[in-house]
């Protein structure tokens, strides 16, 4: 996976969105986004996909429902 | 790859119990990013996602979820941990009127909906055994997306999976004769379908030729591994090692004064192994290429377990010689394959190398022929001996470039 240079990228674009988010008004899809739509469940107002997902650990199932009643961080990525 | 830049800002609230992080990686080999992770010094849970069961074009992607699993935010601010306190963390939100259950498949009811025999519903089956199978299931899970394809040949995600099923089980002690040139087709079939998909470009491209700037996909774990182990812990141990495929700069292994200037062996005089102490099996990345294009050759020699065949690491390394067709070009003629550092060994022997299709060359199929040099022993205490297997790598060359640049 390319350096931090993505990262900056869609982060720096979400800083005034975020507030504006909070305020319940509409925010712009990031650059990224407009011509690639996130599937149902990614979106913000949509429940997150409670389909399992080995753990990487030990390979049991777990499922992002597990989460419920703690506020999450879903970091998706690869290592390369 | 790098750290998110929010990771120090979320570090302290993590440590206090207000947030929980936790990664999804869509690596082939999810073993990696757990190293990534620990040189790193992050405790993240981490889940795999390696047959893109979550349906993602491309990552990397961070999404704030509330504590009833709602989707707040698709990105998260630059700004210190104040901004994300503020706006997210000590936010409450409503509790929705319903909410969706956690995932527990009923596998003997979707393998019932499988009756069908529609495309769906063997591909459901098929997500399900991948995740909630035993360990042995690849093969279940393979012939599940097998009947998906058949009925919908035209469903790209039916393909990725099935070639990763297929890299999967490759990977496991359930490997079966050319699991990985099945996995290269299969993925090479969903580029075809929906050539805009990042996840899987990347998934075929680390294992094939390097492209014009060779990508560094691991390059990292060296450095990984160097800094772990600078710090008094050991690296966790990787389940599959990266091929030189997967680094822009391969590691220095041999010296030039190990390969040989001349063919080894041009008379053909060294006796031939004809599988009795080693097996060979070979994989083409891409499998069918246009003139001019260039695939990476991956070739593993095995001894045969059953015959309590071992390598002898006390003598010459393998050395793999490269005999391309007329006209074709190779990167490299002559490749060694290093010794284990034990006296002896059984492991698998991997060695890589690129050849480019002639311009000129017609379509149809064609090989690249050539042969292993290795020492090795035939049961506990038994005969070493020098032999050469003979190799021919398959191809298919297409009729003309292709569209779909790889």
């Amino acid at each position: 996976m390319r350096t931090s240079v993505s990262w900056l990228l869609f982060t720096a674009v979400s800083a005034a969105a975020l507030g504006a988010g909070a305020a319940g008004q509409p925010k712009p899809k990031p650059i990224w986004a407009r011509n690639a739509p996130l599937p149902h469940g990614f979106n913000a107002g949509e429940a997150f996909p409670t389909i399992a997902l080995p753990s990487a650990a030990d390979g049991r199932p777990v499922s992002l429902a597990a989460f419920r009643g703690k506020k999450v961080i879903v970091n998706i990525f690869a290592s390369w | 790859m790098d750290v998110p830049v929010w990771h120090a800002s979320l570090n302290q609230l993590e440590k206090d119990g207000k947030v929980a992080v936790v990664a999804i990686v869509q690596d082939q080999h999810p073993d990696r990013a757990r190293l990534f992770l620990q040189w790193k010094q992050i405790g993240w849970p981490t889940l795999a996602d390696s047959l893109d069961l979550l349906n993602l074009e491309t990552v990397p992607l961070t999404l704030a979820v509330d504590e009833h699993g709602i989707v707040r935010f698709t990105e998260l601010p630059m700004s210190a941990a104040k901004t994300i306190e503020q706006t997210f963390v000590n936010q409450t939100y409503p509790k929705p009127a319903a909410l969706p259950p956690a995932d527990a498949p009923d596998l003997p009811a979707l393998k019932a909906a499988t009756m069908r025999n529609t495309a769906p519903a063997w591909r459901a089956y098929g997500d399900a055994l991948s995740v909630w199978g035993s360990g042995s299931a690849w093969s279940d899970v393979i012939g599940a997306y097998q009947r998906a394809a058949e009925r919908d040949g035209g469903d790209g995600l039916t393909q990725f999976r099935l070639g990763s099923a297929f890299r999967k089980r490759y990977d496991s002690p359930a490997r079966q004769p050319g699991d990985f040139q099945d996995a290269e087709r299969h993925w090479a079939q969903a580029l075809e379908i929906d050539p805009n998909r990042y996840i899987w470009r990347r998934r075929m491209q680390q294992y094939g030729p390097h492209l014009a700037t060779p990508e560094p996909f691991f390059d990292w774990i060296r450095d990984a591994r160097a800094d772990i182990a600078s710090r008094g812990e050991t690296p966790l141990a990787l389940v599959v090692e990266p091929g030189d495929s997967e680094y822009a700069k391969p590691g220095a292994g041999v010296t030039a004064a190990k390969l040989p200037a001349t063919e080894p062996d041009a008379r053909g005089r060294i006796r031939r192994d004809r599988g009795e102490f080693v097996s060979v099996e070979t994989a083409v990345v891409p499998s069918t290429a246009a003139p001019g294009e260039t695939v990476r050759v991956h070739l593993t020699f095995r001894p045969n377990l059953r015959t309590k065949a071992h390598w002898n690491n006390e003598v010459d390394e393998l050395m793999y010689w490269v005999s391309p067709p007329r006209a074709w070009t190779t990167d490299r003629r002559a490749i060694v394959a290093p010794n284990a550092p034990t006296a002896v060994s059984q492991e698998p022997r991997m060695v890589e190398f690129e050849v480019k299709v002639p311009d000129a060359q017609e379509p149809g199929a064609a090989a690249v022929a050539g042969y292993a040099l290795y020492y090795v022993c035939e049961d506990v205490n038994g005969v070493c001996m020098y032999r050469r297997r003979d190799v021919s790598v398959p191809l298919q060359v297409s009729a003309s470039q292709k569209t779909t640049k790889r």
